[in-house]
């Protein structure tokens, strides 16, 4: 083997551990909040698209956000609005809940043992 | 320089790999995911838009509550005359097929149960049995079906075809995404059925079966590559009486809940086949339903309140 060849060599490798690296950090692809109503679950958010959603709670619109991979209430119908004065959840089981509404907000990684589950 | 331009060629080739795509939707009452996997982004937005008018166009056909062209509401009311009722092609071949499987069941997967669900869902209290007899025929045998036209012996029966729609739509979505040669897709269909195509790792996707009795924990995980699976059960959908929950699948004989599983898993390769035997095998003794099973060479898992019994092949998917 020649010197081009080992500069080859070290090349390849450069590129394929930065692509690697690359990957891992925008394939963040991992996580997910699942929102019940009354224990229903009613929707499946996926937390790296930035994103608003709405849903109907008991008492009317639940308004939803979904921002750099957290997610938050922006508005409800409720007296004391505790779940959009508590703010963004991001980590795994982290839970919003609305209680007046009956809405439940829970955040789960996708890297556990099931891609999608059935009931 | 020649080697490393073509090795530099061949990592750009790579990276013109499989993206996923992802679609939300809700139609038929149900929150739908579609995820694809693709290198193709126009094709893959095509398909999205192909797709929801496909859900579009069946969510008015099976409409009960509201009128669109020749839908179910339209034949509900028409019924009541007596004569023959011409209504959209695509609608007569959905109840052909409901019928089909209704004799099938020995009449277990009814589609004319419209007039008793009401009375469980509007009535405050728990209906008695000649409450649910009064109010209107029961009987498919009294709707015939002849070349795209409809004709009813008897004016009071009311069509629902909740039981059937989401499977038989979910049918032609398979048909048409093996038309246009995508293989990679998962589609979520609320939480009780799930189209599955080839995983986009070609791996195998792995479904987490929630235990019905207490809604946080999977009992089981399976592992599947294009199949059908769908789950019917008593957790997400009751009727409740003073506290009591009551399964919203009716026993088309009793006109009651009368449920032998809390819940009932079918898998299949047909996506119509998994939904009607999944609601079918909740009202059946469990000795009977093997039967049934066998018959259509389905594999099933029941929950019942005395444990869990599978089918032989539930342990290829484990």
């Amino acid at each position: 083997m020649n010197k081009n060849d080992w500069i080859l060599i070290i090349i390849i490798i450069f590129i394929s551990f930065s692509l690697l690296l690359f990957f891992k950090l925008t394939n963040q692809e991992s996580n997910q909040a699942l929102v019940y109503n009354d224990n229903k679950l009613i929707l499946t958010i996926d937390l790296t698209k930035d994103d608003k959603y709405q849903v109907m709670g008991l008492n009317g619109e639940v308004d939803i956000e979904v921002k750099n991979n957290q997610i938050r209430v922006t508005s409800e119908t409720s007296n004391y609005h505790l779940c959009s004065k508590q703010g963004y959840i991001s980590k795994s089981w982290e839970t919003i809940v609305c209680l007046p509404n009956k809405i439940i907000i829970r955040v789960t990684s996708l890297d556990q043992n099931y891609d999608v589950i059935l009931r | 320089m020649k080697k490393i331009i073509t090795l530099f060629f061949l990592l750009l080739l790579t990276g013109c790999q499989d993206q996923v795509f992802s679609k939300d939707l809700f139609y038929m009452n149900t929150y739908i995911n579609i995820k694809i996997y693709h290198h193709d982004q126009e094709l893959v937005n095509k398909t999205f838009s192909d797709i929801e008018q496909i859900y579009q166009k069946y969510d008015q056909l099976c409409d009960r509550y509201k009128k669109h062209e020749y839908n179910l509401y339209y034949l509900n009311n028409e019924l009541e005359k007596n004569q023959e009722i011409e209504i959209d092609k695509r609608l007569y071949d959905l109840l052909k097929v409901s019928k089909d499987y209704y004799l099938k069941t020995n009449k277990f997967f009814s589609i004319a149960l419209g007039n008793v669900t009401d009375v469980w869902t509007n009535n405050k209290e728990l209906p008695s049995y000649e409450e649910l007899k009064a109010s209107g025929s029961t009987d498919l045998d009294d709707i015939m079906l002849k070349e795209n036209y409809i004709f009813s012996k008897n004016s009071d029966v009311s069509l629902d075809l909740g039981g059937i729609a989401k499977g038989y739509v979910n049918n032609i979505i398979k048909e048409y995404l093996h038309d246009k040669g995508i293989k990679k897709y998962l589609i979520t269909s609320g939480t009780s059925s799930i189209l599955i195509g080839e995983h986009y790792q070609n791996e195998k996707y792995r479904v987490g079966l929630i235990n019905p009795l207490e809604s946080e924990k999977i009992y089981k995980v399976l592992k599947l590559n294009t199949n059908s699976i769908s789950t019917s059960g008593t957790i997400d959908n009751y009727y409740e009486f003073s506290g009591e929950k009551y399964s919203h699948i009716i026993n088309p004989f009793t006109l009651y809940p009368d449920n032998y599983s809390l819940s009932v898993t079918v898998i299949a390769p047909d996506p119509i086949l998994t939904e009607v035997l999944s609601t079918t095998l909740v009202l059946l003794p469990i000795e009977e339903g093997k039967k049934l099973a066998e018959k259509y060479d389905v594999e099933v898992i029941w929950f019942t309140k005395d444990g869990i019994i599978e089918t032989e092949g539930i342990k290829n998917y484990e």
